[in-house]
């Protein structure tokens, strides 16, 4: 029975795939340009994420939720609930990290070059997608439910953090999916509900340390 | 039979003889020139000796590992920023595969797998060189349950999102090898140090090692054409807009150097020939006297270089320029001898006799004159650069040879028969000056004197800046490709100022150890107090073997099986992958054996691949000998003042460590007032002998007067001119003032000798004025020409020289004469014998 049941899905995929249409590059570029007229219509998002990440280092996957809260073209929070919360904030300059469990602090300056750099642009490429063309190869298809993008990087520094990266746009065109596969076989999925394009107050994309905060500049920078 | 018949008699009758101890000399020159010929090419040579921080920069140049390193850049158009960062990886592919590459830095060690493999390897000698408290505090991380907390947080902080763990854990899974880092804690990273990507992203630096066999200018010239053949596949497959590849290094500049020397010398010699060669046959009208005077003149130049050679063993870079040189002065002795030939001939006196009388009344010109120039150019000695030195040697032998040379093998050129000059204007021009100058000597300086005047007051004035350049560019050739490289290189990346390197030598590796560690901590003091900025030293690769030896007896009392088992342990609780921290089972295992007193711990100069990016860091500290060293001092603001120098080299310094402090920005701040002693001491000294010998051959106090007020005069003119056309004066080209002087004194010798002691002052004064003028003239020429050299010091002196030249003649013919005819200092006709005033 569950060889049958495998058999039907592998078939129902595969048909669902075949109904997947590769995009022309005229139609790529036009896409993008319909991305670009609603991201500059609604520039901010917040959505409930779900991520699983594969880490080399580690023999299972970890998996966290929370919600992100994102301005175009580059100012992000990220708060992960659960058993190691965390608290991620960049005004596009800085970045901090903090874990309430450990009354700790980290501390990145993403002005200058550094390996976070291009981490950071992977998560606001996703979200924002803007002039994506220029640093990425994109391949498009239009599924049954919005449309599939794989972007490969251009440039060295952007491939030494991520091989590819896979994203799933719903049908009004903002992220559902986003799949980035690095160089170190890390991978990270993440999936976002509820999205929300309301107006972000600006002090949410701004951190302050808490009095107590142990904090740490761990590149140095 | 008198010296000049005696001369007389060999070069008419005796031509034989004469030819065959011509040929003879000539033999043994070419001879000494082709078995003994070597160029010293380094232009650091061309700086003074007995200056610590000249000698520092001349270590650093040749004995670090920079003298390999050739740095290429790409530059893109602004819109090709992405596509420059997708081909770079391409372009280094392609210069890796090169033949002549040993390694490639293609952006920071610490971003790749390879350079962080490179680091693991080399962790155990580095560990175990810690101080004791330091290595202490590290190796208790081995203890089983500090094993097992530390990987829990880190796993905690996994999970948490931080990018520092897997960071931290991927170099460095145990926590051994951050802490064996920390002496370069003060060392900023190399990629911040010396960043490879302008912040606009246009260009990109890739330095890279090269392996040329030596580093003499042959082998640097045989590399740079292998590196130029690869400019243009270097690019295939760019897709983009303009993009230039710019290459700079030591090779590259003295390849340059070498080849410009080749050059300078062929266009300086065939320039100067030529004009002086024009010059002289429109003054003369006549072919083999000019051949005659060239042929003496190669003569000269033989002479010269092979005795230079002989005396130095090594040609340096500025004396190419002495040929130049010598054609412009030695010209002077042959253009006077023949002109007074000319019109003893032109009298109607036979060839032997007008011989005679031309080496009779000019040879004692010529002696002094040739005395003068030499002396001025010894003087050169005193400047304590052996470029300038050797160029003071052999000018003075080639000018000695010349005035032996113009005054006997020259004739030999010169025919037998004797056809005058249908109409000589220039003499006829000189002949009217003259008699003008007799009857009305005030009209003249009433126009020279002011002007002359106007000039001095320009020379002194503050107001008007004499433009002064004291850096390195200077010395580089024109137009050099790896200077514009340099200079573009510089101009694009944000690099802080120059640091201050400070160079120690050791006689064993404990000792090499202890003085850094000395350095270390009172450069540490002097940071924290504020006198500098920052510094970068050595000290945590210049190995330990007394603490390297006390921390392996420690590694005796750890338990590395309960360790290996607790990583174990503490990976499988918290579910890391085991394949992940291989290393740090590695590392463990190094550690054990290394607690064992026989096992050999590996030199961490043999566990680095030769091909490894960290090289190029520890190459920046260690010479080719590993017990030559340097260290890096940023200071608060550029280096640019002695006062500044003398605090550092009052500062940095540790009691009883022998320590070299040197850099461009710091030999500058001892270079500049060199200069400036250079121009005002020696050109003193210069002036006080030509004054006193000036004094011994007038023994005329009105004439004497007149001759210091003209050179005095005429070196203001030369310092104005300078400022007016905005000639700057550069760290060597201040040596043409003595040169000046030198040749103006002889030109007031021979105006003033024969205006002393004629009996026919019109006919006497327009026979010299004459080759006086067109000696001056050919100087001038002389030295202009060295204006075409690629290498601005020689044209920067050539240039200076032939303005100083210019207003040492106009002085000479516009204010000596018409000043001494005014004074009337002639001396009555009774203190002459008959037979002296017959040749006078």
């Amino acid at each position: 029975m569950r060889k049958i049941i495998t058999v039907i899905f592998l078939v129902a995929s595969f048909v669902i795939g075949v109904k997947a249409e590769p995009l022309s590059p005229a139609d790529i570029k036009s896409l993008l340009e319909r991305i670009r007229e609603k991201r500059a219509a609604a520039p901010s998002m917040q959505a409930d994420f779900q991520e699983q990440r594969k880490v080399h280092l580690l023999d299972e996957p970890i998996n966290s939720s929370g919600k992100i809260w994102f301005q175009a073209p580059n100012k992000f929070r990220v708060e992960r609930k659960g058993n190691a919360p965390s608290i991620t904030v960049s005004d596009g300059q800085q970045l901090w990290i903090y874990y309430p469990n450990f009354k700790s602090a980290e501390h990145y300056s993403l002005a200058k070059r550094s390996p976070l750099d291009a981490a950071i642009s992977a998560i606001t490429t996703a979200l924002n997608l803007e002039n994506v063309e220029h640093t990425f190869h994109i391949i498009a298809a239009k599924g049954e439910k919005g449309y599939d993008l794989e972007l490969t990087p251009r440039n060295p520094s952007m491939k030494r953090i991520f091989q590819k990266l896979l994203l799933h746009l719903s049908d009004d065109l903002f992220a559902e999916r986003t799949d980035m596969l690095q160089p170190n076989g890390d991978q990270i999925v993440t999936t976002y509900q509820n999205p929300n394009h309301a107006a972000i107050p600006a002090s949410q994309f701004e951190f302050t340390p808490p009095p107590g905060t142990e904090i740490s500049t761990p590149l140095g920078k | 039979m008198r010296f000049s018949e005696k001369v007389a008699f060999l070069v008419t009758e005796r031509r034989g003889l004469m030819w065959s101890v011509v040929l003879l000399i000539a033999l043994i020159s070419v001879g000494i020139l082709m078995a003994f010929l070597r160029l010293d090419t380094e232009v650091l040579n061309l700086l003074p000796q007995g200056f610590d921080s000249v000698e520092g920069l001349k270590t650093y140049n040749s004995e670090f590992a920079q003298t390999r390193e050739l740095t290429f850049a790409l530059l893109c158009q602004p819109e090709d920023v992405d596509k420059l960062e997708e081909f770079a990886p391409k372009f280094v592919e392609r210069l890796r595969a090169q033949p002549w590459c040993v390694r490639v830095l293609a952006g920071s060690p610490m971003e790749t797998p390879d350079g962080v493999r490179d680091l693991q390897r080399i962790a155990l000698p580095l560990l175990l060189n810690l101080e004791p408290e330091d290595f202490d505090r590290a190796i208790s991380l081995l203890q089983p349950q500090k094993i097992q907390e530390r990987l829990a947080q880190l796993r905690r902080e996994i999970e948490s999102g931080s990018p520092r763990p897997e960071i931290e854990l991927t170099l460095d899974p145990l926590g051994l090898i951050t802490p064996s880092l920390k002496p370069f804690a003060g060392n900023a990273a190399m990629e911040t140090d010396q960043p490879l990507t302008s912040p606009d992203s246009t260009m990109r630096v890739f330095p890279m090692v090269t392996n040329q066999p030596s580093i003499s200018a042959f082998d640097c010239q045989k590399l740079m054409k292998q590196v130029n053949a690869f400019r243009t596949p270097a690019l295939e497959g760019w897709d983009g807009g303009k993009l230039e590849v710019f290459i700079t290094g030591r090779s590259a500049y003295v390849a340059e150097i070498s080849l410009s020397m080749r050059h300078d010398i062929v266009a300086t010699v065939l320039s100067s020939i030529a004009l002086v060669g024009a010059v002289f046959f429109i003054g003369f009208r006549r072919w083999l006297p000019l051949l005659g005077m060239g042929f003496a003149l190669l003569l000269c130049c033989l002479i010269g270089l092979a005795a230079g050679l002989l005396i130095f063993h090594r040609l340096n870079m500025v004396t190419v320029g002495f040929c130049a040189i010598l054609v412009g002065l030695g010209v002077d002795f042959a253009i006077l001898i023949y002109g007074r030939y000319q019109q003893a001939r032109n009298e109607g006196d036979g060839h032997r006799v007008a011989v005679a009388d031309a080496i009779h009344s000019l040879g004692r010109a010529v002696f002094f004159g040739a005395l003068t120039t030499a002396i001025g150019f010894l003087a050169l000695v005193l400047s304590n650069s052996s470029g300038f030195i050797q160029l003071g040697v052999l000018i003075a032998i080639g000018i000695s040879a010349a005035g032996l040379l113009m005054t006997t093998v020259f004739f030999l050129f010169v025919p037998r028969g004797n056809v005058p000059l249908r109409s000589d204007w220039i003499l006829g021009a000189v002949r009217n000056y003259v008699r003008r100058m007799q009857s009305r000597p005030r009209s003249i300086l009433a126009i020279s004197a002011p002007i002359l005047i106007a000039l001095l007051i320009i020379a002194i004035a503050p107001q008007i800046p004499l433009t002064f350049e004291a850096n390195a560019r200077s010395l580089e050739p024109k137009n050099s490709r790896a200077g514009t490289a340099l200079s573009l290189i510089m101009q694009k990346m944000p690099v802080r100022w120059e640091p201050v390197l400070g160079i120690v030598r050791a006689s064993t590796e404990q000792q090499l150890h202890d003085f850094w560690n000395a350095i270390a901590q009172h450069w540490a003091e002097l940071q924290r107090a504020g006198k500098i900025k920052s510094f970068s030293i050595p000290n945590a690769l210049a190995l330990s073997p007394r603490e390297m030896q006390h921390n392996r007896r420690k590694l005796a009392s750890i338990n590395f099986d309960a360790a290996r088992t607790a990583l174990q342990n503490a990976l499988t609780q918290n579910r890391f992958n085991p394949d992940a921290f291989a290393s740090a089972f590695e590392l463990l295992n190094q550690l054990q054996a290394a607690a064992a007193p026989d096992y050999k711990i590996p030199s961490w100069r043999t566990q680095l691949p030769p091909g490894s990016a960290w090289w190029f860091l520890v190459e920046r500290y260690f010479a080719q000998d590993s017990l030559t060293t340097t260290g890096f001092v940023t200071t608060n603001a550029p280096v640019a003042t002695q006062e500044q120098k003398n605090v550092l080299a009052r500062e940095l310094p540790v009691t009883g460590i022998p320590i070299t402090l040197s850099g461009w920005s710091y030999t500058l701040t001892d270079l500049v007032p060199w200069s400036h002693r250079q121009l005002l001491l020696i050109s003193a000294l210069m002036a006080i002998f030509d004054a006193s010998l000036l004094a011994i051959l007038y023994r005329d106090l009105r004439l004497w007067l007149v001759q210091v007020i003209t050179l005095a005069l005429a070196v203001a003119a030369m310092i104005a001119s300078m400022k007016l056309l905005s000639v700057p004066l550069n760290l060597l080209n201040v040596l043409a003032f003595r040169l000046v002087l030198a040749i103006g004194v002889d030109y007031g010798i021979y105006v003033l000798l024969v205006w002393q002691r004629s009996h026919d002052v019109a006919r006497d004064l327009t026979g010299v004025v004459k080759p006086v003028v067109l000696a001056g003239l050919t100087a001038i020429a002389g030295f202009g020409s060295l204006g075409w050299a690629h290498n601005p010091t020689l044209s920067g002196l050539g240039i200076a020289c032939a303005i100083g030249l210019f207003w040492s003649l106009a002085a000479t013919i516009f204010f000596t004469l018409p000043a001494a005819v005014a004074v009337k200092p002639k001396l009555p006709r009774e203190h002459f014998t008959e037979a002296e005033l017959e040749h006078a």
